[in-house]
């Protein structure tokens, strides 16, 4: 999914190293122990203080019932529709509102629960059968959708929840990606297809044409898979694009306040890009989870502020009572925190990162040694600094992000050693060297292309942008920075492949779920190019990769699976598919009497159904 | 508001100060000297005038001026200049003003950015003063219909919001430009947007001060006795009406040009201004404010830059009223 603009969204190697420490798989980035907190090959190591590690979070059993929350972001929602919404922001909303069949718990990003599934599907449950080309869940009983709609959730809205991935009104980005191996997935357009069916009320079939089912299985716990009531959906699934998301129905302990008769969200329970308001769901019942998974929801009421300085809303958090930033705060925020309000600001390991998108599909950057020239010259360690310093980042030297299989085959925190990744200061002489390879030589770019810069305009991102634009003009290229909202940077420039946005220095990825084929795919592989909610910001797309990526999935063992990703990582850096910034830990602060729980799995935005005011 | 006519350049006390006259000692002193006279016995004003001359020669040379200072460049992001969060430090040996959040020179780019606040406050008041005094003489000349035309558009245009058009045009406009003219792109943020802007606002000012001064010259004798020998009314305008207008046209220019800095400086600010990385005070000024509290030099030293520049602009603009019109009544 995509990542906040600001702060080091993606999880560094530390929290990796922490989180690989938990799931026991070994890796070099095990040697940043649970003391330590950030650090760079040459950077110093900043140490985490008493309860910020949020890797070691409990999962506050005994809150207080009751009370309201404020949740700040300086970021608005892309989308409410469960599926369409690929972003994290989205998440923090979604998740409390529409329950998926399968969900992480807030403490691990390793693990998946049952959440409206009876159990999570294995050969042992027999959930798979037919050597994986079968996959069945089973729904909880008695799971009842929130006003209009007001009746018990049956198998047929998890199926049609599934089928409306296909359709282009919704716009869905991971379809193909994760569930394009069910049968018929590849022609469906958003009608009934035979890789989904359904046996009585509250059986879910799944059936697949390779045995693929880790990765399915990884995919049910995504917000495609929460279930959509069609008499409801059906009518707003005709107008291009959905209406689904302006009228919504929730199935989780919350929902968006709405109209009673009509369900309509936008204008009553979300206004675009200044609050939202999420409150109980009437027909939510705590006794339809049967597994470890519980949400307590403690709270009553969540207000969301949308909009302002992220350094404004850092100190209203700081300094406030009842409220939580939701998205990333800003850099001397988390200096401030760190020092002067350190139990209230929590460090996530996580699993994302930051790059920037360079369109390989016009010119120059078609051309891969001019994309090399530009990885060797982006000064990483300055990208940090601007996120945070070491606390918060560590240079990015490949794609797959720490605590994910294949990290370490594909080099750990150094990376592949191709000549134009080793040094993560940046270096001009390697940048020339292959500005000649490139055609130029005189070592400086010399055409007439003015390149198209769009970053987004708050919080760290202008800086980052600053930073690449450098690099960009030491190299002769000459620039057109544009700074606009993370929402229309998104949605109308460097997701929309057609613009052929030269560099969006603002994109990052977060793992869909534990799997590396959740960070290679959608941003590398050319299938998963949509013409809108694009998340392949390079537009990216060599057929001998796409295979190599398609017969990566088919392997059962992990080991081999995590030495055929790595490779694929390691051709990824080779080819310079990206501007490489920074593996990121998401810092998230709260006030002094939040009691917070933060979504490991989603870079540890704080979850509303489990947190609580003291 | 009005300045009166020319004919106040004429001093009363020359005429009625009643000294015995010596050959020499007195001699008659022409409208313009008695202007530069008044002028210099204003010392505030004198000296921000000798203020403005150093910021103007220190932004023509300000690469020369940077380097004498052993400063950076502007531009040069310095990273090891910030700590360990990426903050940056404050002010040293190294850095006299510190640095900002990429590690650039505070000094270095407060230095360059006065070539942003005076291009645009200076060529921004020039194109405003020039639009504005054909709309006023063609108003105040020929009244009727034309005054009537000139004074409503006038009207509308002061009717403006002039920062909501500037955000307005930096939303619109941002990434691929507006109106393009055979392949460029007409209207993009950036300097010209800013001078466009900047135009707008102000040449409304000029305009309605240039069709009251030319109101009332008309009806002068001069005037009376120049059509009445035959002259067209272009020569009226351009030998009889435009030379009366220059003393009050350069007063109230003066005065515009602090307004404009400023409004550039809040464009800049928004975000719709100069673009970086190039220098400009404004948008120093918005990149400090996250930071102010842990890093308050970065808005400080921009800040007093821009301050101290509108503040000599003022008093240089109302020396030069003082000295137009000694009577003092306005």
């Amino acid at each position: 999914m995509t990542h906040h603009l600001r702060v080091a969204s993606v999880l560094t190697a530390v929290s990796a190293a922490l989180l690989l420490a938990a799931c026991g798989s070994s890796s070099s980035s095990k040697t940043a122990s649970t003391s330590a907190a950030g650090g760079t090959s040459s950077g110093p190591t900043v140490p985490y203080k008493t309860g910020e590690n949020m890797a070691t979070e409990t999962l506050n059993p005994n809150g207080t019932k009751g009370g309201m929350l404020t949740s700040y972001s300086s970021e608005d929602y892309l989308h409410l529709d469960p599926g369409a919404a690929y972003f994290s922001g989205d998440y923090t909303a979604l998740y409390p509102t529409q329950r998926t069949l399968l969900i992480y718990p807030p403490n691990s990003s390793t693990t998946l629960a049952p959440n409206l599934a009876t159990a999570v599907p294995t050969t042992a449950n027999g959930g798979i059968t037919d050597n994986g080309l079968t996959i069945t869940v089973h729904l909880q009983p008695g799971v009842k959708f929130s006003p209009p709609v007001n009746r018990v959730v049956t198998a047929k809205d998890v199926e049609y929840a599934i089928d409306r991935g296909a359709n282009p009104n919704v716009g869905n980005g991971y379809f193909q990606a994760y569930f394009g191996n069910l049968k018929g997935a590849a022609s469906a357009k958003g009608g009934p297809f035979p890789g989904v069916t359904t046996q009585g009320n509250d059986t879910v079939i799944f059936h697949l044409i390779k045995p693929t089912d880790a990765t399915l299985i990884g995919a049910l716990q995504m917000p495609l898979t929460a279930p959509v009531p069609e008499e409801f959906a059906g009518p707003l699934d005709k107008k291009s694009p959905s209406q689904y998301g302006t009228y919504l129905v929730a199935t989780g302990p919350y929902m968006f306040k709405s109209d009673p008769k009509t369900g309509k969200v936008t204008g009553i329970g979300y206004q675009t890009g200044k609050s939202a308001t999420l409150v109980r769901n009437p027909n939510w019942s705590a006794s339809t989870y049967t597994s470890a998974y519980k949400p307590p929801a403690y709270l009553n009421q969540i207000n969301v502020n949308i909009g302002g300085e992220a350094a404004v809303i850092g100190q209203q958090v700081l300094k406030g009572t009842g409220v939580v930033q939701e998205d990333t705060p800003a850099q001397s925020i988390v200096k401030q925190a760190y020092e002067q309000y350190p139990t209230q600001i929590e460090f996530a390991p996580g699993a994302g990162d930051h790059y920037g998108g360079l369109d390989t599909t016009s010119p120059p950057f078609n051309n891969v040694n001019l994309r090399r020239a530009v990885w060797a010259a982006v000064d990483r360690e300055a990208i940090v600094k601007a996120r945070g310093g070491a606390l918060v980042a560590q240079p990015l030297t490949h794609f797959i992000t720490p605590g994910t299989d294949g990290y370490k085959e594909s080099g750990g925190a150094a990376g592949p050693n191709y000549p134009w990744n080793t040094d993560v200061n940046g270096n001009m002489a390697e940048a020339t060297t292959l500005m000649k390879a490139a055609g130029y030589p005189g070592g400086k770019y010399t055409g007439n292309a003015t390149l198209q810069v769009v970053a987004g305009n708050n919080g760290n991102a202008p800086a980052v942008a600053q930073i690449v634009i450098s690099a960009l003009n030491s190299l002769g290229f000459k620039t057109h920075l544009s700074e606009v909202d993370q929402s229309v940077m998104y949605g109308k420039y460097c997701g929309v492949p057609k613009q052929h946005i030269n560099v969006c220095p603002s994109s990052g990825w977060i793992r869909d779920y534990d799997n590396p084929l959740t960070i290679l795919y959608v941003p590398f592989n050319g299938k998963a190019i949509v013409p809108t909610n694009n998340s392949n910001f390079s537009n990216f797309n060599d057929p001998t990769i796409n295979k190599e990526m398609d017969a990566a999935t088919l392997i059962q063992d992990p080991a081999q699976g995590a030495q055929a990703w790595a490779n694929i990582d390691k051709q990824l850096v080779d080819k310079a598919v990206g501007v490489p910034e920074e593996f990121d830990t998401q810092p998230n602060i709260r006030a002094a009497n939040i009691q917070g729980v933060g979504d490991l799995w989603n870079v540890g935005s704080w979850d509303y159904a489990y947190t609580s005011v003291k | 508001m009005s300045a009166g006519a020319p004919e106040l350049l004429l001093e009363p006390e020359s005429v009625s100060e009643s000294v015995e006259i010596v050959p020499g000692d007195i001699l008659a002193r022409s409208p313009r000297q008695l202007f530069w006279r008044r002028f210099r016995r204003d010392r505030v004003a004198t000296a921000s005038a000798a203020f403005i001359i150093v910021l103007i020669v220190v932004a023509i040379l300000a690469p020369l001026v940077v380097k004498l200072l052993g400063l950076q460049g502007p531009n040069v992001q310095n990273p090891n200049a910030l700590d360990a969060f990426g903050s940056p430090t404050g002010p040293s040996a190294a850095h006299p003003f510190g640095v900002d959040q990429l590690g650039r020179d505070v000094a270095s780019r407060v230095i360059y950015g006065a070539r942003a606040s005076l291009i645009v406050g200076i060529v921004g008041t020039l194109v405003a003063t020039l639009l504005g005094t054909a709309m006023g003489l063609l108003a105040g000349y020929y009244r009727g219909w034309t005054d009537t035309f000139i004074s409503r558009t006038v009207d509308v245009f002061l009717a403006f919001p002039v920062l909501v058009l500037g955000l307005g045009i930096g939303a619109a406009c941002e990434v691929r430009g507006c109106f393009s003219i055979g392949g460029t792109k007409l209207i993009q943020p950036g300097i010209v947007t800013v001078i466009f802007i900047i135009m707008i606002s102000s040449f409304t000012y000029i305009a309605r001060i240039v069709r009251g001064q030319v109101l009332s010259l008309r009806e002068k004798e001069f005037v009376e006795a120049a059509r009445s020998l035959g002259a067209s009314n272009s020569r009226i305008l351009f030998r009889e009406v435009l030379p009366n207008l220059l003393a009050p046209l350069i007063v109230y220019a003066s005065l515009l040009i602090p307004v404009n800095i400023l409004l550039e400086a809040a464009l800049s600010f928004l975000g719709v201004g100069i673009r970086p990385p190039t220098a400009s005070w404004g948008q120093m000024i918005s990149d400090a404010t996250p930071t102010f509290s842990t890093a308050w030099w970065y808005m400080v030293f921009p800040g007093a830059a821009l301050l101290l520049t509108v503040l000599a602009f003022n008093l240089v603009g109302d020396g030069l009223l003082d000295a137009l019109n000694p009577r003092g009544d306005r």
